[in-house]
């Protein structure tokens, strides 16, 4: 589902060159979940920003359901229709009410109708467990709350696979466990999912493969089980004696 | 035993007072000294007058009968060559006729008398509607400005700085007296549409700075969450950051505007009869200075502050999702 051959972002200014991502290459299979994990700084967040072409990364390539990203022939905006993704900062259009989130892009991408916008916006709306705050603006609701509503947002457009850039980082830790809820059901359904997260029990419960990565380089990678009880690499030792 | 002291306002508020007064007393005993005589009863004749219009016979003839009606007088007359007669309408307490008169053609009978509007009224329709035109062209010029100068194209952004700049750093003074004898006289536009043209330049290269401080300062997450759905970049804008922009940046806007209605007393300079132009006319024939320019400051003041309640209402209308 998601091939990235070779892929290479650097970040320059101030002097400084900065190989965010440094020549990674993986895929992940259709219907799989994959967590990558890593000290901050790694480049795990840039390598999943490259993923929906977020980031203009510099050499590589990232072929998604068979579409490479960077070619020139390729309409980004469709592969990104197909491409769901999920922020830490949620991301919400504050000046819009929930219904009208999840609603607006299927309406302006999709050019669906309003009515079956509306019941495709309501029907993930209950599945995320939030249908009664449909007509509040995004500030009224929790953050829980609001990072249940930017998944469904994400959701509505039908995607092939969701990106997830540390969803729960930026939540109070009571509120964590209802995100992570909804992850796990999306996971069960058979999504393919790519995780950037500091939950190591997600990780160890839900996804078929961990990716390790430090300095903008895949270390690691390897089944969850395997990993967490007998990491090779001795910067992932080290990383998992901080965090567990 | 709280925090919070709750000291005496009352004295504050008597100081305030006895200020203003002092200052009243001092403009009265201001004017006292200059010998001025103050004439407030001739302002209100130039909002609004009544205006007499002489009532003529048509022809040389006799007056037949007067017919009173109430405020009003029909005069039926008849023509002394022969031939159908007339009705003359005027107003019964200026009529100069009485029944069997003789009277000659041009000879006047009575005056009606109908309201008008003075030139002060007229000044600040011209002020208004020169200030709405050139604010909502300003506001276009702003808004696409404002997009260029963030635009990736180097050719439209270096344009737009070009402009931005030429506008900021020039006097809007010398911009009208361009604007009006070069372009003017080139392209050959009237006083008035030159006039709105200077005025709607000006105010769009400020309009553009503002809007463009306004997109920028949409966090970038909103266009990632935007494009990450499958916006192309117009979608993005359209939907996204410019109904959140907007809402930041009408404040300063209304500023900006406020501002316009005061500047747009400049091409005054270029004969358009605006308010001031207007005031200074009437200060001309009345010799009513002091109070003139009193009236039409009021005036400005009128629909300056008119203008920023309604914007303090379209402001608290957004803020509904705050």
């Amino acid at each position: 589902m998601i091939e990235v051959k070779n892929l290479l972002k650097i970040f320059e200014g101030r002097g400084q060159v900065v190989r965010a991502v440094d020549d990674v290459s993986t895929q992940v299979a259709k219907g799989e979940v994959v967590v990558v994990i890593g000290p901050s700084g790694s480049g795990k967040s840039t390598f999943l920003r490259c993923l929906n072409g977020l980031e203009e990364f510099d050499d590589g390539q990232v072929i998604i359901d068979g579409i490479d990203i960077a070619s020139s022939a390729t309409n980004l905006n469709a592969v990104r229709r197909e491409v769901g993704m999920v922020f830490q900062h949620f991301n919400l259009f504050p000046h819009k009410t929930v219904l009208e989130n999840v609603t607006l892009a299927q309406r302006v991408v999709r050019k669906r109708k309003a009515a079956e916008a509306k019941d495709k916006a309501m029907a993930l709306l209950t599945k995320v467990g939030i249908a009664e705050k449909a007509n509040e603006y995004p500030s009224r609701l929790s953050g829980g709350q609001q990072q249940r509503v930017a998944i469904a947002r994400a959701l509505a457009m039908d995607p092939k696979v969701m990106l997830f850039d540390e969803p729960t980082s930026a939540l109070d830790p009571e509120m964590v466990g209802e995100v992570l809820d909804v992850m796990k059901q999306l996971a069960r359904e058979g999504m393919t999912m790519a995780v950037v997260t500091h939950e190591m029990g997600f990780a160890r419960e839900v996804a078929q493969r961990v990716l390790f990565m430090d300095v903008g380089k895949v270390l690691e990678d390897a089944p969850p089980a395997e990993f967490f009880t007998a990491p090779k690499e001795p910067r992932a030792q080290a990383f998992l004696k901080q965090v567990l | 035993m709280s925090l919070k002291r709750r000291s005496a306002q009352w004295p504050w508020h008597g100081l305030l007072v006895v200020i203003l007064l002092g200052l009243a007393i001092g403009l009265w005993m201001a004017t006292k000294q200059v010998n001025y005589e103050w004439r407030w009863e001739r302002v209100p004749q130039y909002f609004a007058y009544h205006d007499e219009v002489a009532q003529t016979a048509p022809f040389t003839g006799r007056i037949v009968k007067v017919h009173p009606d109430g405020a009003y007088s029909q005069v039926e007359m008849i023509p002394d060559a022969g031939g159908s007669r007339a009705i003359i309408t005027v107003e019964t307490d200026t009529l100069r006729v009485a029944d069997g008169a003789q009277v000659t053609e041009d000879q006047e009978i009575g005056v009606t008398r109908h309201w008008r509007v003075g030139p002060l009224t007229e000044g600040l329709w011209v002020t208004i509607w020169i200030s709405f035109a050139s604010g909502f062209i300003g506001l276009i010029i702003g808004l696409v400005t404002g997009l260029c100068r963030i635009s990736k194209n180097p050719a439209l952004r270096g344009l737009a700085v070009l402009y931005i700049e030429l506008i900021r750093g020039t006097p809007l003074l010398v911009q009208i007296f361009i604007f009006y004898f070069f372009i003017g006289t080139v392209l050959n536009l009237d006083r008035t549409v030159a006039g709105i043209g200077a005025l709607s330049l000006f105010v769009g290269a400020y309009t553009a700075e503002i809007i463009r401080a306004g997109i920028q300062s949409i966090p970038k997450g909103q266009t990632e969450a935007a494009r990450s759905l499958g916006m192309s970049t117009a979608e993005t804008m359209i939907h996204i950051v410019l109904p959140q922009a907007f809402k930041r940046v009408l404040p300063p806007l209304a500023g900006q505007f406020i501002s316009l209605i005061k500047d747009s007393s400049l091409v005054s300079v270029i004969a358009i009869t605006d308010l001031t132009k207007s005031g200074r006319e009437i200060i001309t024939s009345s010799f009513a200075t002091f109070e003139i320019w009193f009236t039409v400051a009021l005036l400005y003041l009128l629909i300056t502050s008119v203008l920023s309640q309604l914007l303090f209402w379209l402001e608290r209308r957004f803020a509904r999702s705050d």
